[in-house]
């Protein structure tokens, strides 16, 4: 699990440790509520909203329940659900060519990680788990495009896989 | 007795096998040596659920790594700027509309708080604290009571019991007799009170009890020297 050295009840009480949440944890925030709501201004919206909210409720966080991470994810993930819910009497428009989540939210928070993990790869990683399981494509294929043994496509496989599993559990991740 | 080089070459392939692509002498060659391998048989129980994760993903995104604006923190930290003045703004008014009534706005004053000790409900009071002691470790609850012509609006938030616990709350009035106000669901990260109301007006009320499904919990209002106690009701 993430945590942050100030983790201690009403961690975020004061504005410096605010700040400081921000500098760890907005990007990933962002990126979720963006795959969430598929709007980079509602997305900014329900980022600030969450801050907002994690300031006024500061001391009403406790770090022996989670992470600081943790809750402002769970503070977040309500944020959506008020303006999802505020969003769905008028029609939503995509933009940047990010169509808007529209499985469950649970659901939107489970991909988002899987994806955000997968950038967190390196190249050669993610280059074959992307050719060989998303794209479905012969492994002997994949190696003779990459002009590699088709042994080291397989070991790719697996130490892909294995890095996705720390980046994953970097991120909170429990089986 | 396996070798460490036998058992990684074996392990190499325990990436594809995971993800289904393992097919004939190969597999069968993997399961084989997974039976008599404890420590491959474990990195497989390592990645299966990592391996069962992906298809959730979609792969378009992956190159997308939205990043906030830069100006997002400084909009922000304003916000919270703006909330703390207002905030501090709202106490001072109270303190200074405190001191500065006179004559006959003190007097009304007066009558007003006299009304509302006297147990009429004069609906502008900024609520009633109510205070549960002795709660078990870890939990807290903060609620206050506010009069209204229908009866009692209750702002509750409860700390410490598990996200999703459902919470029913009444008000007891005198003999016991309950009036209910209704329920609602602890969240982890709602930072936000439950208001609920019963028709039960707080002159009247004798006890507030939260009741979480595994335990009650009950705390004295209005009665002086009364002390709160913990319910014994235990519902399962």
């Amino acid at each position: 699990m993430i945590q942050l050295g100030t983790s201690t009840r009403g961690a975020l009480s004061r504005e410096r440790d605010v700040r400081e949440a921000y500098a760890a944890h907005s990007g990933e925030l962002y990126g979720f509520a963006v795959r969430s709501l598929g709007d980079s201004g509602l997305a900014e919206e329900a980022v600030q909203e969450t801050f907002v909210r994690a300031w006024r409720a500061g001391d009403r966080f406790d770090p022996k329940i989670g992470s600081l991470r943790t809750w402002l994810f769970a503070i977040l993930r309500n944020v959506v659900i008020d303006l999802g819910r505020a969003r769905s009497v008028r029609p939503s428009v995509a933009e940047g060519g990010i169509e808007p989540s529209v499985e469950p939210l649970d659901e939107a928070l489970l991909a988002w990680q899987v994806e955000e993990a997968m950038r967190r790869l390196g190249e050669d990683h993610r280059r074959v788990l992307v050719e060989t399981y998303y794209r479905g494509r012969p492994y002997a294929e994949v190696a003779e495009e990459l002009g590699v043994p088709e042994g080291t496509v397989k070991s790719r496989v697996y130490y892909g896989l294995r890095a996705l599993r720390v980046v994953l559990e970097e991120m909170g991740y429990e089986d | 007795m396996k070798t460490r080089n036998e058992c990684r070459e074996w392990r190499e392939l325990l990436g594809a096998y995971a993800l289904g692509h393992l097919e004939g002498d190969e597999r069968a060659g993997l399961e084989a040596h997974l039976e008599g391998c404890a420590g491959c048989r474990e990195e497989l129980a390592a990645l299966a659920p990592v391996a069962r994760m992906l298809p959730h993903a979609d792969p378009a995104r992956f190159e997308l790594a939205p990043e906030p604006p830069p100006e997002l923190g400084r909009r922000i930290a304003s916000a919270i700027e703006d909330e703390k003045q207002r905030t501090q703004q709202r106490r001072r008014r109270r303190t200074f509309g405190g001191l500065a009534f006179g004559g006959a706005a003190a007097a009304a004053v007066a009558a007003v708080l006299l009304l509302f000790v006297l147990g009429g409900s004069s609906g502008t009071d900024a609520g009633q604290p109510v205070e549960f002691t002795d709660l078990p470790e870890g939990i807290s609850i903060d609620a206050t009571l506010e009069p209204h012509a229908y009866g009692t609006e209750i702002h509750m938030y409860v700390h410490g019991v598990p996200s999703g616990t459902l919470c029913r709350v009444w008000l007891r009035g005198p003999r016991g007799v309950s009036y209910p106000a209704g329920t609602f669901r602890y969240r982890w990260g709602d930072d936000s009170d439950a208001v609920l109301s019963s028709a039960l007006d707080i002159s009247r009320t004798r006890e507030l009890v939260v009741d979480t499904g595994k335990r009650t919990f009950v705390a004295p209002v209005n009665p002086p020297g009364a002390t709160a106690k913990i319910g014994q009701e235990e519902s399962t």
